[in-house]
C-alpha cells in the first residue's frame, strides 16, 4: 500500500506544492472576506438604526450615542437592505463568473487573479472601513460598490480551477480537489474567527484586517504562482503505472464520458488532456480558448450547473444567514453564532474530500452526489428541529454540511474539472475556465435569487418554512442530475456484467 | 467746569473700566443673565443664597468665579421672577445653577426639557400653576407657598427602584441628567456609537507584521517558482 502512495505523491514537484497552497490561500481570503459581511450584520445593523424603546419611554440620551444614525427606521429595515446587498453581490459575481471564466481563459491566468484579489480588496475596505471613519452612510453607495465587488471577485474562482487543472491531472482528482476545495470552507472558518476576535473593536476593523489580508493575497499570488506546468517546462505527469485508485485500463478516460479507450494511444504533454498523436504529423498549435456557447453545449455542463443552482443556493442560505438565524432565534449572541456556524464548514470540508475520494474510487461522481444529497434532505429536517442545545446544534450543522457541503464542493471543483478537460475537447480547446465559469455562474444566480427569497420566506411565513424550501430545492437538483445518474448507473451494470462474464 | 470735565473723566475712567472688565469676562457674556432688566436683590430668595456662596451677580445670575479658570464664570443661581416672561425657551446657559427662580411669571407651561442636563439643580421656584418637573420620584421635597411652588432637593433617578425601571443598554452606566432625566454614558473603555466598541485596534503592530511577512514570502516565493520561468 505504501508504494502506490509515494507513487502517487512521486509525481508532484515542490512547484505542485506550492500551486496548489497558493490557490487554495487566495480563494480562503476571498471568502473569508465574504463570510466576514455575514458575521458583522448584527452590527452593521446596530450601526445603521437608532436605539429601540418602547413608545412610551423617551429617547436615550445623548443622542450622539445612543439616536443619531438612522440610515434606517428599525432594525427590520436594515436587515431588508442587508438581503438586497447579498442578493446584488450575489447576481453581479453570477455575471462576473460568465464573463471571467472566459476572460481567464484568453489572457494571463495570474494577472487575472492578482487583479481580482487586490481589486476586490480595494472595495471591501472602501465598503467597511471608510465609510465608517467618515461616517458616511447612503444606501447607494453601498448597492454600487458591492456590485463591483462582486464583479472583481468573481475574476478569483475561475482562475484558480483553472491553475488546479493545469497542475493536476486526471488521476487522483477526485480526491486531490476534495481536499482543495475545502478552500471555500477554511475561509469560512478563518473569516469567522477574524470577525468574531475584531469584531470588539468595531464592525469596520472586521473589514479592514480581511481586505488587507486579501491584497496581500493578492501580491504573494502575483510574485509566486506559476500558472501552469508549462511555463517551467515541465510536462504534466501522465498517469501510466502510477494509478493506486483505478484497477483497470479504463482509468484513462476521463470519468464523465462514455468512449472507448483508444488502443495505442500516447501521452503527450499538453496540459493533461487524453489525445492521440501519430508520429509527428501536426505541428502542434497553442490551444484556442472555447467560445462561450459551445462551452455551454458540452455534454453535462448543463444539468449539472442546474443543480449546482439549487445547491448552491442552500449552501449559500446557510453561509449568509446562519449567525443571524442562531442568534435571533435562539437568542445566542453574535460572535457564539459565528463560531457555531464553523461546524457547517467543518462538515463541508470532510464531506467534499470523502466524496471526492469515494467518487474516484468507484470511478463515477453522480451517484455519490445523488445518495449524499438525499441524506441530505433528511439531516435538514432535522437540523430544523435542533433543540436550543449548542452542542446538538453543532453536530446537527456539522452532519447537514457533510452532506451538503460535500456534493457542493464536488460540482464546483472536480466535477467543473471533468466538463472542461473531456474527450469533446480533444485537446485544442482551452475550455476549464469558461466551463467553470458557467457552472460557478448559474450556481450564483441560483444562489442570488435565493437569497432575495429566503428573507422573503423569513419576514412572510417564518424560519420553518425556510427550512422547507431548502429541502425542495435540494430535491431539485437531484432531479436535474437524474439523467446523468442513470447513465452511470448503467455503465456501472454493465461493466460489472462484463467483469462477471469474463470470470 | 473743572468739577464738570474731572466727573466726565471719572465717567470715561470708569467706561474704560468697565468695559476691561467686561473684556475679560471674555465670551462667557451670558445672555441669560440680561433676560430681565434688573439685578438679584438681597431679599429674596435667591439673593440670600448668592450671598451665602459668596457668587457676583451678574444682572439676573448669580456667578461664582473660578480660581483655577482663568475668566470663566461659573452661574450658580438665576433669578427670573416677576419678569413677565410668558415662556420661557432655552436656560442651557444656566445649566450649572443650584438655583433657580421663575416663579411670578404668566407662564402657561414649561417645556419637557428646558431643565434636561441640570444636574446640579437642588432648588427650583416656580409659579403655582407648573408641576415640578420630574414629578414627585425626582424631588425630595415639593411644597405650596402662596403664589409659589418649590421643589427642593433632586433626586438621583438612576438610584431609585420602583415603576420607572430604567434600563440603560448594553455598556452604558445610568447617570442623572437633571430632575427627572438620564444619561446613559458608556462604562469604561467602551466607546463610540451604542457604546459598541471596546478598546484600541492595534493597527501598527497588526499591520506591521503583515506587511513585513509578505513581502519575506513574496520574495521568497519569486525566488523558487517565478525566477525559473522559461517561456512567457
Amino acid at each position: 500500500m505504501s508504494s502506490p502512495c509515494c507513487g502517487f505523491l512521486a509525481q508532484y514537484t515542490h512547484h505542485h506544492l506550492v500551486a496548489f497552497l497558493l490557490t487554495f490561500f487566495s480563494y480562503v481570503l476571498l471568502h473569508a472576506s465574504r463570510k466576514t459581511f455575514s458575521n458583522v450584520k448584527v452590527s452593521i445593523s446596530a450601526q445603521w438604526t437608532p436605539s429601540v424603546q418602547n413608545a412610551s419611554s423617551p429617547a436615550f440620551s445623548p443622542g450622539e450615542t445612543w439616536e443619531e444614525n438612522n440610515l434606517f427606521a428599525d432594525s427590520d429595515g436594515a436587515t431588508l437592505f442587508l438581503g438586497v446587498l447579498d442578493t446584488i453581490f450575489l447576481f453581479s459575481y453570477a455575471v462576473g463568473l460568465y464573463m471571467s471564466g472566459v476572460i481567464g481563459d484568453r489572457m494571463n491566468l495570474r494577472y487575472v487573479l492578482s487583479f481580482g484579489l487586490c481589486g476586490s480588496a480595494i472595495v471591501e475596505f472602501v465598503f467597511g472601513t471608510l465609510t465608517e471613519w467618515l461616517q458616511f452612510y447612503n444606501i447607494y453607495l453601498y448597492c454600487g460598490l458591492w456590485v463591483l465587488n462582486g464583479l472583481l471577485q468573481s475574476a478569483v474562482w475561475p482562475c484558480v480551477v483553472a491553475v488546479m487543472g493545469n497542475w493536476f491531472g486526471k488521476s487522483g482528482r477526485g480526491f486531490v480537489f476534495g481536499l482543495w476545495s475545502a478552500c471555500a470552507s477554511v475561509g469560512n472558518i478563518l473569516g469567522a474567527f477574524l470577525a468574531s476576535s475584531v469584531l470588539k473593536y468595531g464592525y469596520e476593523y472586521a473589514f479592514l484586517v480581511t481586505s488587507v489580508l486579501q491584497f496581500a493575497g493578492g501580491v504573494v499570488v502575483f510574485f509566486g504562482l506559476l500558472t501552469s506546468p508549462k511555463e517551467v517546462g515541465l510536462c504534466l505527469e501522465s498517469e501510466t503505472g502510477l494509478r493506486p485508485v483505478e484497477k483497470d485500463a479504463d482509468s484513462h478516460r476521463p470519468l464523465m464520458s462514455d468512449e472507448e479507450d483508444e488502443e495505442g494511444s500516447e501521452e503527450v504533454c499538453d496540459g493533461g488532456y487524453y489525445t492521440i498523436r501519430q508520429g509527428d504529423e501536426e505541428p502542434r498549435e497553442t490551444p484556442k480558448a472555447i467560445g462561450f456557447c459551445q462551452a455551454f453545449c458540452l455534454p453535462g455542463v448543463l444539468p449539472y450547473s442546474l443543480a449546482y443552482a439549487c445547491l448552491k443556493l442552500v449552501n449559500y442560505s446557510f453561509f449568509f444567514w446562519l449567525p443571524f438565524y442562531l442568534s435571533r432565534n435562539f437568542g445566542w449572541k453574535e460572535a457564539q453564532a459565528d463560531r457555531l456556524s464553523v461546524w457547517y464548514d467543518v462538515g463541508g470540508i470532510i464531506g467534499g474530500t470523502i466524496q471526492g475520494l469515494i467518487s474516484d474510487f468507484m470511478g463515477k461522481r453522480a451517484p455519490v452526489l445523488a445518495v449524499s444529497l438525499l441524506l441530505a434532505m433528511g439531516a435538514l429536517v432535522g437540523y430544523s428541529h435542533s433543540p436550543p442545545d449548542q452542542v446538538v446544534n453543532a453536530a446537527l450543522l456539522a452532519t447537514t454540511g457533510f452532506f451538503i457541503g460535500g456534493p457542493s464542493n464536488m460540482i464546483s471543483s472536480a466535477i467543473s474539472a471533468d466538463l472542461g478537460r473531456q474527450e469533446a475537447l480533444r485537446g485544442s480547446q482551452e475550455a476549464l475556465a469558461t466551463v467553470t465559469g458557467i457552472v460557478d455562474g448559474t450556481g450564483s444566480i441560483g444562489a442570488a435569487a435565493g437569497q432575495y427569497l429566503v428573507s422573503v420566506i423569513e419576514s412572510k411565513l417564518g424560519w420553518m418554512f425556510v427550512f422547507y424550501f431548502f429541502i425542495v430545492m435540494t430535491g431539485c437538483s437531484i432531479v436535474f442530475i437524474l439523467p446523468l445518474i442513470v447513465t452511470e448507473i448503467r455503465a456501472m451494470w454493465r461493466e460489472r456484467r462484463a467483469r462477471a462474464q469474463e470470470l | 467746569m473743572t468739577a464738570g470735565s474731572s466727573q466726565r473723566n471719572a465717567a470715561v475712567a470708569l467706561l474704560i473700566f468697565h468695559l476691561y472688565l467686561y473684556g475679560s469676562y471674555q465670551l462667557t457674556e451670558l445672555q441669560v443673565c440680561h433676560l430681565c432688566n434688573r439685578t438679584v436683590q438681597n431679599s429674596t430668595a435667591l439673593g440670600q443664597f448668592c450671598s451665602a456662596s459668596a457668587g457676583l451677580v451678574d444682572g439676573c445670575c448669580c456667578l461664582l468665579r473660578k480660581e483655577n479658570t482663568s475668566n470663566a464664570d461659573y452661574l450658580i443661581g438665576l433669578d427670573l421672577s416677576n419678569c413677565s416672561l410668558s415662556h420661557v425657551e432655552d436656560l442651557q446657559e444656566a445649566s450649572t445653577a443650584a438655583m433657580i427662580d421663575i416663579s411670578l411669571n404668566p407662564i402657561v407651561q414649561l417645556n419637557n426639557s428646558l431643565f434636561q442636563g441640570f444636574i446640579q439643580l437642588d432648588n427650583l421656584i416656580l409659579p403655582v400653576n407648573l408641576t415640578c418637573p420630574g414629578g414627585n420620584a425626582s424631588w425630595n421635597k415639593m411644597e405650596v407657598k402662596g403664589d409659589t411652588r418649590h421643589c427642593e432637593g433632586q433626586k438621583d433617578i438612576c438610584n431609585q427602584t420602583g415603576h420607572l425601571s430604567l434600563n440603560c443598554p448594553e455598556n452604558s452606566l445610568c447617570a442623572a441628567y437633571g430632575p427627572g432625566f438620564f444619561e446613559c454614558s458608556c462604562v469604561d473603555n467602551f466607546h463610540g456609537y451604542k457604546c459598541l466598541r471596546e478598546g484600541k485596534f492595534p493597527i501598527i503592530k497588526v499591520f506591521g507584521i503583515l506587511g513585513a511577512s509578505t513581502v519575506l514570502v513574496s520574495i521568497l516565493l519569486w525566488v523558487t517558482q517565478r525566477r525559473k520561468v522559461t517561456s512567457a
